[in-house]
């Protein structure tokens, strides 16, 4: 270790440029708190990926659900079952309208239970069905009411064209 | 000067115990950085690092309209640890309050459908795990998850459903428990259906959060195929109520009804009562879990001359004015030999037509005899007798169709009239649908194709057109088979109103031990409409109580082929049967 004297001015000259220093320690501030930032927003996103994901999982399972739900009601065997607890028969004389030639195939006849090839209640198992078609007197009377609600009313056809709608047919 | 020297001496010590401090971390730097980094490097990324496997989705099986016959769910095992079991604590507003075990099992045991006494057992001790429920759908799932109890944990794995429940569920197979496939299309079409696994590595913190970034799929996961059927659900369940109806009925072993859309080959349904749900196979005695429509091989009996019928017409060894004598017994050119029909009558003389109406085994067999032995069983054989069908499904049984040369005396006459030969629902429904496609016999389609997630087709079935008999020879066949129905005595409850129907009836007795049992296979095979045919639909009814005719397969018969033509629109019938001799003299029989 030595020590050397120097002239004022070269002292001047050696002194650390102050600004340069600033620029480089700011510099260093501000790539740091940029980095931490950039650091906060992707942990941020990583639980807001989390959350995203289980409310994903939570939902799947929900689509799930409701498709066994729709599955089960759309069943052949609650179809059948339900008819039949509607009291219908399946008709086997079908009957055909050809509308290029006018004409009409087979003939109609009223289906009846006697005569009824195939009991119209499900015999085909299905272990898989949870949710049936409910004809209780409450639900039958509550679908009754929303649609009474929701249909259009009739019998303002005039007014309806003005509205945009389609007039009701004309076939009564 | 002496205060410069003890600076410079200072400087010295502290620059050595600098040195010396660095040297120290240096190597442990190296030995850290270079020697061990490797281990090092690799035991902290196991400790923030997890690999996961990203199970394939089993595809789904559906029928022809998409309506889906199988698909893949989640179920949930719901597991205790009850060495942590204890209140549950929440603070909502400040207050904190309580919920005592007892309160939990009482709300959680009938979600789980036990006792609150069963489920106490349940989670008694100190283990760190207890099944309390196996297998629970994801309502109940939900619903527990909902009662929030810390120590209740769930594995979470897939599961297969079958919505429609045993409608083809013969045809289509089940899955195991553990999710492999056990039996029918489930399992012959595993390739399809089943899908790669993928596979996944990342970081997670110490609080169990992924690190962003820091994911590498190691494997990509790849979803199974649907496989689309060409069944059509909805006339597969109306044949297989159909079918249930007449076993109960008649306390049958076992029926089956195959219906084929005959210009496509398409078997729009294999129904079959018993059948199995496949969502609860063991619910099914172990002989009903397959499906006897290609499984069982059976005599088929009268079913058969129809076709040997049609080898008469294209061998030209006979047409359709030509008679045989027809006696109800008749004694055959070598000792012991003889036939009878299956009614007692004067001696008929009898057309081909006459033969098919009456269902006569002396006179199908005198005509069938005239052709030779070779010609018999290669026209077999191009029926599709003797081989499985192309489908190959599992545990298809080919029948049993012997070498000509291996024909005695009596399997000579017998062939004709359907004995001495065994064979399987589908083989006879596509003999029959050669004969309604103008003689060329089509391969069967059970399975459409099988496509990926993109809708692109990664498996398509090739089908192939054999010709067995020429055009002219199955229209006429037609022809006389709807004889059968026009004035059988049989045949006639099988007509439909409206469309003209062509068809042959068989009681087949059941070979039992060396001899023929008292217990018959009915069938009715037949198709319509005559003069552009539509569908084929076959029916057996195997081993029907105190049953000794085939009328019972008549009903099944007219009820699926009509809601057959209902369903597809065919529109009825607007030409008659030509007048071809059927009667017993071997004269036109008056129409009503």
């Amino acid at each position: 270790m030595a020590v050397y004297m120097v002239s004022q001015a070269q002292a001047r000259q050696l002194r650390p440029n102050m600004t340069a220093g600033l620029i480089i320690v700011v510099g260093i501030i501000v790539v740091l708190l940029g980095q931490l930032a950039l650091n906060m927003v992707l942990t941020q996103d990583a639980y807001h990926l989390r959350s995203l994901k289980l409310e994903k999982r939570d939902l799947a399972t929900q689509v799930q659900i409701l498709q066994e739900e729709v599955d089960s009601l759309a069943s052949p065997q609650n179809l059948a079952d339900a008819a039949n607890r509607l009291g219908m028969v399946a008709n086997p004389a079908s009957v055909l309208l050809d509308i290029e030639n006018d004409r009409v195939f087979g003939k109609p006849r009223p289906a009846s239970a006697e005569n009824a090839v195939v009991v119209s209640a499900n015999l085909v198992a299905n272990s898989a069905m949870g949710t049936v078609s409910d004809f209780t007197a409450a639900t039958v009377a509550s679908a009754q009411v929303s649609e009474s609600v929701e249909t259009p009313k009739p019998a303002l056809s005039g007014l309806v064209l003005e509205s945009g709608l389609i007039p009701a047919s004309p076939t009564r | 000067m002496g205060t410069h020297r003890s600076l410079s001496r200072r400087l010295g010590v502290f620059a050595l115990i600098v040195l010396v401090m660095v040297l120290g971390l240096g190597i442990r730097l190296v030995d850290y950085q270079v020697v061990r980094a490797e281990q090092i490097r690799e035991e902290s990324f196991k400790s923030r690092s997890i690999t996961q496997t990203l199970p394939a989705l089993r595809g789904q099986i559906r029928d022809s309209s998409g309506q889906v016959l199988a698909r893949t769910v989640f179920r949930y095992d719901v597991n205790a640890a009850p060495k942590n079991v204890g209140s549950v604590f929440k603070t909502v507003d400040g207050v904190r309050t309580e919920r005592t075990v007892e309160q939990i099992v009482a709300e959680l045991a009938p979600l789980i459908e036990l006792t609150p006494e069963e489920l106490a057992v349940l989670l008694a001790g100190d283990s760190e795990y207890s099944n309390l429920a196996k297998k629970v759908d994801g309502e109940t799932y939900n619903a527990i998850r909902e009662l929030n109890i810390p120590w209740i944990y769930f594995d979470a794995f897939a599961d297969r459903l079958y919505p429609n429940g045993a409608v083809a569920g013969n045809v289509i197979g089940f899955v195991g428990s553990d999710g492999e496939p056990l039996a029918g299309l489930e399992r012959q079409y595993n390739t399809c259906l089943a899908g790669i696994d993928g596979q996944e590595t990342f970081e997670r913190s110490a609080e169990g959060v992924r690190i962003p970034t820091s994911n590498v799929t190691t494997q990509p996961t790849q979803n199974g195929g649907t496989l689309n059927l060409a069944i059509d659900a909805n006339l597969q369940f109306f044949a297989q109520q159909v079918l249930a109806n007449t076993v109960n009925d008649l306390g049958a072993q076992w029926a089956s009804a195959v219906v084929v859309e005959v210009e496509t080959g398409k078997l729009l349904a294999a129904a079959e009562a018993p059948s199995v749900d496949p969502n609860d196979p063991a619910a099914s005695d172990a002989n009903n879990r397959g499906s006897k429509i290609f499984q069982a091989a059976f005599e088929p009996g009268s079913i058969m001359k129809a076709l040997t019928s049609a080898m008469v017409l294209d061998t030209k060894t006979a047409n359709a004015y030509d008679t045989v004598r027809a006696p109800d017994y008749m004694k055959l050119d070598f000792a012991g030999g003889w036939i009878k029909d299956s009614f007692g009558h004067e001696p008929f003389n009898l057309t081909l037509g006459g033969v098919l109406r009456y269902s006569s085994n002396t006179g199908m067999s005198s005509f069938g005899v005239k052709i030779d032995k070779e010609t018999r069983y290669n026209y077999l054989q191009k029926f599709g007798f003797g081989s499985v069908s192309p489908l190959r499904f599992e545990g298809e049984s080919s029948g049993i169709l012997h070498d000509y040369k291996d024909w005695d005396k009596m399997t000579n006459y017998a062939t004709t009239y359907g004995q001495g030969i065994s064979i399987t629902g589908i083989q006879m429904a596509y003999a029959y649908q050669a004969m309604a496609n103008e003689g060329v016999r089509l391969d069967p389609i059970l399975v459409e194709n099988c496509t990926a997630d993109d809708g692109s087709i990664i498996y398509q079935p090739k089908q192939n057109a054999t010709r067995v008999i020429s055009k002219e020879t199955a229209k006429l066949n037609l022809n006389l088979m709807e004889k059968v129905v026009e004035f059988g005595g049989v045949g006639r409850n099988a007509a439909i109103d409206g469309y003209r129907v062509a068809g042959k009836t068989g009681t087949a007795q059941i070979k039992d031990g060396s001899g023929y049992g008292s217990q018959f296979a009915i069938s009715f095979y037949g198709l319509a409409p005559v003069e552009n045919p539509k569908f084929i639909v076959g029916i057996t009814i195997y081993k029907a109580v105190g049953v000794s005719n085939s009328l019972q397969a008549t009903f099944p018969f007219k009820a699926i082929m009509q809601q057959a033509l209902k369903t597809y629109r065919v529109p009825p019938s607007t030409t008659k049967s030509p007048d071809l001799p059927s009667g017993s003299q071997g004269e036109v029989e008056p129409r009503n």
